[in-house]
């Protein structure tokens, strides 16, 4: 914490000193500038804002985003007694990264040769500690039983999810409210009273009083191009951080390259694995997509040519990522991965994406994935194994929660998903018992109207900047020049200077003519405290592990980084850094 | 150009629904589905997959510039 | 039927029905810049396509337009216009189903869900147009296919196909202007003045006989 503070005003004293790299920060900042969107001019609202109208809705158990985690925190909330409303910025099945995800892990015990305790202890080494045993094996423990719920609703049955997720979701007339963003967490005493957002549909602002929130909103990145995570910006993680929860794993770091051809293009990048039926997976722990081909692409420019996974790139480059010998290998041979697997993901695919990610063939070149989350490792710190929150009543599942279930690299193909599907599961009825306990809950009319001021201020400005330049010159500070990839104090200051003038400068005054352009809005400014949290991240962890490299300290140090970092926010606003010990929950 | 055309829509709005980005709305005279928001367009194909009559036509192009991380 | 084919495959009128009827389509589709789209998907279109212009060509081939079939036997006007009323009747009964079919083919919504979707969206007006030309349609087929044991005189009869024809061509004109991928303007025109056309002929044709009735009454 201290630390941190420190560092701070380092970064500001030695801004001018800085400003070499800042200067080549500034140029990429303005790629979005001479075809993007207009940056500043008028607001012309494209809706009426005094027909604008307020929506109170009431439930025991709100459940946040409609994906994996959020499916299984709805049925399993509902099972338990509970009265369940879903919320989601997007469609059942259809939004966030889950639509996307087409390997599921399922741990068989009778049919697999590795024990429990040996599968978590190999994962534990591909993590290089930074995993939470309690999750790795809660997640195997559980998954067989997920799949085969899941199996039940016909969700091996179709590469589109919508018809299996709505199976359970119609038997349980269980609500569900689709494109509605969230924007704000309600807290009252301590604990959490309910939430706020908006319709993309109408123009409604909408009100939601629980005793309990599950947050099943996934983790996000900066938009990256040719990654279908383009509506996740971590507003689970950012609404929770704004009432006081605490937050981790923000160092870690995806190291997905991307396609050289039409970056953007996710569907042709990911080589038609879209356009399959999901399957199941086998043990096979591996140590994957960490940053060692971007360290290639750094040391010795592109194109860089493939080679397999788990090699970190280290064949013909010295130095660069750690990745332990049992690990250097090309993935687990195909009967690794058991019989009767379905059309499961080649060797090549990170957990969760079920196939060969962008770049893994065809022409490789440039990645945009930078600050975009491995998954399970962003998120809210979890304070038990039951994916409670620091803040009672707040409850996180799937990469809304800082499970670190693989740690801070891919571990074993799959168990993003299995393990969105568990801690849905086990949020959903530990929140449920948590109703139980919560007599009354009501939001105080003080609070009611200052979340409302805060939603609809890009709506009411006179003037201002368009949330797609904001974003184009956030990724321009966060994406290129290897900012997150091969890190090093001079230029994750120089970029965190630029961030934080666009929180202080640009977030205040965005602009939104109608409501995609409020959720835009709210997502950019998501996105920059995101920013600016994974650049002190890095920051702080002076060492390399996993995902994390830093080029000024390139070894591991466990003697003092045998611990996770959590940022919250304190008394006075500010963002606040500590340790928390790998075997430790928070006190 | 991101999803490129709309042809032969019925206005179901499934589009609308499964678009993970947003992009698509529904004309409000016709009914009928159309690109509102190209730049945001993620190129996943989800509404293509989704749609009942095989309306869309998506190309691999983005609309607006492209940040990478190393070309 | 022979000889009377080969006459009506020599005639003039056969030659323009076909540049018309057929030719003007293809070049139509031809010419639009179109997505690209698979072989099957492409075949069906055109097929639906074609039927649809054959259908509308009905009201050409028969005693409606005299030039058209004054040197054919009547018989054989009336075989050309069951084997076309039957074939691209039943290929555009067939559509709904003919529509989702490369879904088989194709990641994505099964054909059921895509048929299911189709036919449930009645908010929209070009498939309630098409579910009304479509029910129509099966009236023109069904009542020819069972005319002879319906308990109707052949005039009565022939009043009402004459009728449903009418409101199927206009229906589905409207449909296909509505809703078709391929109904860009120029087929727009194409297809509205091919039914207008045709509901003109036929209403002529109504009306001479009427005269002709009253001056015999």
């Amino acid at each position: 914490m201290g630390t941190l503070q420190k560092q701070k005003d380092m970064s500001r004293r030695n801004f001018m000193a800085l400003a070499g790299g800042a200067a080549g920060l500034a140029a990429m900042a303005a790629m979005g500038l001479p075809t993007g969107p207009k940056a500043y001019s008028a607001n012309i609202p494209d809706i009426d804002i005094d027909s604008l109208t307020f929506v109170e809705n009431k439930t025991d158990v709100l459940v946040v985003g409609s994906g994996m985690a959020g499916l299984l925190a709805a049925v399993k909330a509902h099972d338990a007694g509970a009265k369940v409303l879903m919320v989601s910025k997007g469609g059942l099945g259809t939004s966030g990264q889950t639509p996307f995800a087409r390997g599921i892990f399922a741990y068989d015990p009778a049919a697999e040769k590795l024990s429990l305790d040996k599968f978590v202890a190999a994962v534990s080494r591909s993590a290089l500690g930074t995993n939470n045993p309690v999750f790795t094996r809660q997640m195997a423990r559980h998954s067989t039983a997920r799949v085969r719920e899941l199996k039940a609703w016909g969700f091996f049955d179709s590469p589109l999810y919508r018809d299996a997720f709505s199976k359970p979701i119609a038997e349980r007339n269980i609500t569900i409210m689709e494109r509605i963003m969230l924007t704000h967490l309600i807290k009252e005493n301590g604990r959490i009273a309910g939430a706020a957002g908006f319709s993309l549909d109408e123009a409604k602002v909408h009100f939601f009083t629980s005793k309990s929130v599950i947050l099943c909103t996934g983790a996000g990145g900066f938009k990256p191009n040719g990654f279908p995570i383009c509506d996740l910006t971590h507003d689970g993680t950012i609404m929770a951080y704004r009432i006081g929860a605490k937050v981790t794993g923000k160092e870690w770091n995806d190291g997905h390259p991307g396609q050289g051809e039409n970056a953007a293009a996710c569907f042709e990048g990911w080589h038609g694995v879209f356009a399959r039926k999901p399957g199941i997976t086998g043990v096979g722990v591996r140590h994957d997509l960490g940053v060692g081909l971007n360290y290639r692409a750094y040391m010795t420019g592109n194109p860089v040519v493939m080679s397999p996974p788990g090699k970190g790139g280290s064949n013909q480059v010295k130095g660069g990522p750690y990745v332990p010998d049992e690990f250097k290998r090309h993935g687990p041979p195909r009967g690794e991965q058991g019989p009767e697997k379905g059309p499961g993901p080649p060797e090549c695919g990170p957990p969760g994406k079920g196939g060969a990610p962008p770049g893994m063939a065809g022409t490789l070149a440039g990645g945009s994935s930078a600050g975009m989350s491995i998954h399970k490792s962003e998120g809210l710190v979890p304070i038990n194994d039951r994916c409670a929150s620091t803040i009672p009543g707040l409850y996180a599942a799937g990469d809304a929660l800082g499970s670190h279930l693989a740690g801070g690299i891919y571990t074993q193909i799959g168990s993003s998903l299995s393990g969105s599907a568990v801690q849905g599961a086990i949020a959903g009825e530990a929140a449920s018992g948590y109703c139980r306990s919560v007599k009354k809950i009501e939001m105080s009319k003080a609070e009611k109207n200052r979340v409302k001021q805060e939603i609809l201020a890009p709506l009411k400005r006179e003037a201002g900047y368009s949330s797609a330049w904001v974003t184009q010159t956030l990724q321009g500070i966060m994406i290129p020049n290897f900012v997150l990839y091969i890190k090093k104090e001079s230029l994750l200051k120089a970029a965190l200077a630029y961030v934080e003038e666009l929180r202080d400068h640009h977030v205040p005054m965005l602009r939104a003519a109608d409501l995609h352009e409020l959720r835009l809005s709210h997502e950019t400014a998501n996105m920059i405290v995101n920013a600016e949290m994974k650049l002190k991240a890095s920051l702080m962890r002076k060492e390399s592990r996993g995902s994390h490299f830093r080029l000024d300290y390139p070894d591991m140090d466990t003697q003092n980084w045998n611990a996770w970092i959590n940022i919250y926010q304190g008394k006075d606003g500010r963002m606040k850094l500590e340790k928390q010990a790998f075997d430790s929950w928070p006190a | 150009m991101t999803i490129e055309r709309i042809e032969g829509c019925i206005g179901c709005g499934t589009c609308v629904k499964t678009c993970p980005t947003d992009v698509i709305r529904q004309d409000p005279r016709t009914g009928k589905a159309f690109i509102k928001y190209p730049a945001d367009c993620q190129i996943c194909h989800l509404c293509r997959m989704y749609c009942p009559v095989d309306a869309i036509t998506i190309s691999p192009e983005k609309s607006i510039p492209v940040v990478v991380s190393w070309g | 039927m022979g000889l009377n084919m080969r006459v009506y495959i020599k005639s003039h009128y056969f030659i323009l029905s076909g540049l018309v009827f057929t030719g003007i389509p293809l070049l139509i589709w031809t010419l639009d810049d179109m997505a690209a789209r698979s072989l099957l998907k492409d075949a069906l279109s055109i097929l639906t396509l074609l039927a649809f212009c054959q259908m509308a060509g009905q009201f050409f081939w028969a005693r409606t337009n005299r030039g058209a079939v004054d040197n054919l036997k009547m018989s054989s006007v009336v075989k050309y216009h069951k084997i076309i009323g039957y074939t691209c009747g039943g290929l555009l009964l067939l559509h709904p189903v003919l529509l989702v079919v490369p879904r088989f083919f194709e990641a994505g919504i099964t054909p059921l869900a895509a048929f299911t979707t189709v036919v449930t969206t009645v908010t929209s007006q070009g498939v309630v147009l098409g579910i009304i030309a479509w029910s129509l349609l099966l009236v023109l087929v069904l009542t020819a296919l069972v005319r002879r044991t319906l308990p109707i005189t052949y005039r009565t009869w022939r009043g009402l196909h004459g009728m449903a024809a009418i409101g199927f061509i206009l229906i589905s004109t409207w449909h296909v202007i509505d809703l078709g991928r391929h109904a860009n303007i120029a087929f727009s025109v194409f297809i509205a003045i091919l039914a207008v056309g045709g509901v003109l002929l036929l209403g002529r044709h109504y009306n001479i006989e009427a005269i002709k009735n009253n001056g015999e009454a």
